[in-house]
């Protein structure tokens, strides 16, 4: 056995094969932040297609990949008869672990696919009505954004922090199934029209019904205890003013 | 109670629910009702004897709907005992899915007919007679499938009239004008549609011109009807002409409203592809049938020109259905939440997939047919660069912005890193540049086997390959500029990307045709010696364009939640929510799998009208010498 037999030009495609995905799987699941295993399943799908198609191109790359493991000639070097009888293990082991893995019993809860905007009825959007100071934000006047600060800072920051960014001194003890939200992010406010981002400042997680622990902000006129989770009630003004300051303050502008 | 979507498998409210209760060409179930053409062969006995089922079907409908009347109770009536709206769902997708073949085949059909006619004037016999016949050969499987479009519509029509009384009453107020002259296009599209079919053989030689005049009226009507129906469908979720209590004040605008022209667009679009990919599909299965080398040839001929074809117009698919999605939010914001962030973001998730697979599968098909091409090395030595672009750019195309995670895994439901590839503007960058790969291959694909013999073509391939690669840097740019930029810049910026696509395709291609004129052509395309993992490609190809097809019904239908009308006519039936996206998976999967099974039999009659003598290829229509040369 030789140690060039092992260089990569030299090993036989189904090695080179295998090096790729294990080398692309080992990069995905080592990085940190860690990658969420759906996320790698998916990336690991899309690879493996790109691999078969590599491979099915071709009819000499069928044939090389095929006659690997259906053949072993008289003379071959040990180096490739080891990577054979590797790879026949490895395969169905590794295969063996994936599927034990997914089915051996847990205490953790079950992987759950989150919504980041929770859909809300027409009939309770199309109620809010933006008011005229509000509606158009050129015209934002400067102390209501003040105002908006100030009530962010004494209500907010503690869990979507100072710079708006989802990083307040409270924002780890809400890591699962979601971290309060980044609004310097462009995939929260941006997205979003100021009567969606009012509805859901004001009505909050709804005691957790959206996975999200944010308490609501106002009181319904028709449920007087459902703002017991806080000590503060927004009035509608200054819903609108920490709206208002939410959006100056990351430079993002309400969709229209 | 609006928040029962909100979570996904946690809580079925409803049985199965917000259907697709108008979701395609369906018409007026009234329509249907419209006899066509009749004739002497297997296949319109048995297209008639179903339209008269049809008919009666539609009869029973509307007599059921005037017996019930709007009593009160009445409103969401039991019909036989069965979950209507599951009915609805099944019986509207089948037919939206047959409209769109029988819809979108005579427009390729004709097309390649007037390159064959084209063909003729200039005197290449051969030539002619290709084209001929594989035009002849896509609308061969026209009438059988005509008839289950009519056959689907009708049960879709009895289905709605007898299920859902208040919410017909309302669409017929509304539109009753349109649901006249509808029957009247349909039938007019009927008539087209057979004459075209089977005067096929008797209008050839100097009267060739009236059988293309012919396929034209029926690709117009088809056309006008199919718009017509939109009409109904996109009111249901954008309406407009109408106050707020639902009074029309303007049929026009009622017509038109915001989501008409997307609709229309996207559906003429798809429906191409659609239709493509399905004769595509048919045509791998004579391949692999097939005895001698001659048919063959000729079956693999047809089914690269239906990939190419689905190929060309799936350029254009993603901009269409994001044109169309924009005109969803600018009606209201609820759509875009909904869609995109709500109840159907991770729908999405998987239409990114099943859209990754049609695409990789029509490139590697493409990729696959250089080795028709002798000589070709130099430019299959580029496939497994544009695959590993390919696979890397639906890896970001396909990227979700909020991940589901165990515990362990948690970030806090966002990827600090990856979560950036989530939101539009890096989508927008990697499916566009998806489209400038495809393209590429496509120009290798010209390129293999012939070489230029125009004095500039050094400088000239240079140029052209310099704009390919100019096209894609200022996509990127484009992309990363609107990432930071807001919304409405953001959506501009994605319209300036696909604006500079098309530009840099028309550029390239039009260097192309020059750089290729007069040709010396080393390798001829060896028909007929594709390997046969490119049919079974194919194949999947067909089922997976309808999968996908059937999963963006329920999108846009399910987009309008608990109304009927959006925002005018609540839907109040007891189970107005939306099943689990695994529920949705397996209902979509058994409409699939009940199109295939109607399809084959479709196919099957088609099959019953060719002698033994025409079953290889021998009809009069089968051009002799196919199986070497020519290019498609």
């Amino acid at each position: 056995m030789k140690l060039r037999d092992f260089r990569l030009p030299h090993l036989p495609l189904p090695s080179r094969v295998f090096l790729v995905l294990a080398g692309i799987f080992l990069l995905l699941k080592l990085a940190r932040p860690v990658i969420p295993g759906s996320v790698i399943v998916l990336y690991m799908g899309f690879v493996m297609a790109g691999i078969i198609i590599h491979i099915t191109l071709t009819d000499h790359r069928i044939r090389e990949f095929n006659e690997f493991f259906l053949s072993e000639p008289e003379g071959e070097p040990t180096a490739t008869r080891a990577q054979r009888w590797v790879l026949l293990a490895v395969i169905p082991l590794s295969m063996g672990w994936w599927v034990y893995d997914t089915l051996r019993p847990t205490y953790a809860p079950p992987v759950e696919i989150f919504q980041r905007h929770p859909t809300v009825g027409e009939e309770i959007l199309g109620s809010i009505k933006v008011p005229d100071w509000v509606a158009e934000p050129a015209k934002w006047s400067p102390e209501a954004i003040a105002k908006g600060k100030v009530l962010y800072e004494a209500n907010c920051a503690v869990c979507h922090g100072e710079k708006l960014d989802g990083t307040g001194p409270a924002a780890e003890g809400f890591r699962y199934p979601i971290r309060p939200a980044n609004f310097q992010d462009a995939g929260t406010i941006a997205q979003l029209t100021l009567p969606y981002v009012y509805w859901r400042l004001t009505v909050g997680g709804i005691q957790n019904q959206f996975n999200s622990p944010m308490p609501r902000w106002t009181t319904p006129a028709d449920d007087p205890e459902a703002s017991t989770l806080h000590s503060y009630d927004f009035t509608t003004e200054e819903a609108w003013e920490v709206i208002m300051y939410l959006y100056r303050a990351t430079g993002h502008e309400p969709r229209k | 109670m609006v928040f029962m979507t909100n979570r996904f498998g946690r809580r079925r409210r409803a049985r199965l629910v917000r259907l697709l209760l108008w979701s395609g060409q369906s018409g007026h179930p009234q329509t249907k009702m419209t006899g066509q053409a009749g004739t002497k062969t297997t296949p319109a006995r048995v297209g008639g004897v179903a339209r008269i089922l049809a008919a009666g079907c539609l009869f029973a409908a509307v007599q059921s709907a005037y017996s019930q009347g709007l009593a009160p109770g009445s409103e969401y009536p039991a019909v036989a005992g069965i979950d209507s709206r599951l009915a609805a769902w099944i019986a509207a997708q089948l037919h939206l899915m047959f409209a769109a073949f029988v819809l979108a085949v005579p427009m390729f059909a004709l097309f390649i007919e007037y390159l064959g006619w084209r063909a003729t004037r200039h005197g290449d016999a051969q030539e002619a007679g290709r084209y001929d016949w594989l035009a002849h050969e896509m609308a061969r499987l026209l009438p059988a499938a005509y008839s289950l479009t009519a056959i689907t519509g009708a049960l879709l029509g009895f289905l709605l009239f007898t299920a859902y009384p208040r919410f017909m009453g309302y669409l017929t107020g509304i539109f009753g004008p349109t649901f006249v002259i509808y029957p009247l296009f349909f039938l007019a599209e009927t008539l087209c549609l057979y004459f075209w079919y089977y005067a096929w053989d008797r209008l050839q030689g100097e009267r060739k011109w009236l059988h293309l005049w012919l396929g034209l009226l029926l690709n117009i009507f088809g056309t006008i009807v199919m718009f017509i129906a939109d009409a109904w469908a996109t009111f249901m979720m954008t309406p407009a002409g109408v106050d707020q209590q639902g009074h029309l004040l303007s049929l026009y605008d009622a017509v038109w409203n915001p989501g008409w022209m997307p609709l229309n667009i996207h559906r003429l679009v798809a429906n191409i592809t659609f239709g493509a990919l399905l004769c595509s599909a048919y045509a791998a299965y004579r391949f692999l049938m097939a005895k001698t080398p001659q048919d063959k040839a000729l079956y693999d001929w047809m089914g690269y020109t239906g990939n190419l074809i689905a190929l060309f117009t799936m350029l254009f698919l993603p901009f269409a259905g994001y044109y169309f999605g924009f005109e969803l939010f600018a009606f209201s914001a609820t759509y875009g939440v909904t869609l995109m962030g709500g109840v159907l973001s991770w729908l999405f998730i998987i239409q990114a997939i099943v859209i990754a697979v049609l695409f990789i599968g029509a490139a590697y098909y493409s990729w696959l047919g250089l080795l028709r091409i002798p000589g070709s090395e130099a430019e299959q030595r580029w496939s497994p660069l544009f695959n590993g672009l390919l696979i890397s750019g639906f890896i970001v195309w396909a990227t979700p912005h909020t991940m589901a995670a165990s515990i362990e895994e948690s970030t806090g439901g966002f990827h600090p890193v990856l979560g950036a590839l989530g939101v539009m503007a890096p989508k927008m960058i990697a499916v566009t540049l998806v489209l400038v790969v495809l393209y590429a291959s496509y120009l290798l694909y010209r390129r293999a086997g012939r070489v230029p013999v125009v004095s500039w073509h050094r400088t000239g391939t240079l140029v052209q390959w310099s704009a390919v690669g100019l096209t894609a840097l200022a996509i990127t740019a484009l992309g990363v500029y609107g990432y930071f930029a807001p919304a409405e810049v953001r959506i501009k910026t994605s319209i300036w990307q696909i604006i500079v696509l098309i530009i840099g395709i028309v550029a390239t291609f039009a260097l192309d045709l020059f750089l290729l004129r007069g040709a010396r052509t080393v390798a001829e395309v060896r028909w007929g010696t594709l390997p046969r993992r490119g049919q079974y490609v194919l194949i999947m190809l067909a089922f997976v364009i309808v999968w996908l097809m059937a999963l963006m019904g329920y999108a846009r239908s399910g987009a309008r939640l608990n109304w009927h009308v959006f925002g005018i006519m609540q839907d109040t039936s007891a189970g107005a929510g939306l099943p689990s996206l695994g529920e949705v998976a397996v209902i979509i999967t058994a409409i699939t799998l009940i199109f295939f099974v109607l399809l084959a039999l479709a196919f099957s009659i088609s099959g019953l009208a060719r002698g033994p003598a025409s079953e290889s290829g021998g009809d009069t229509h089968s051009p002799e010498a196919l199986t070497h040369g020519g290019r498609a």
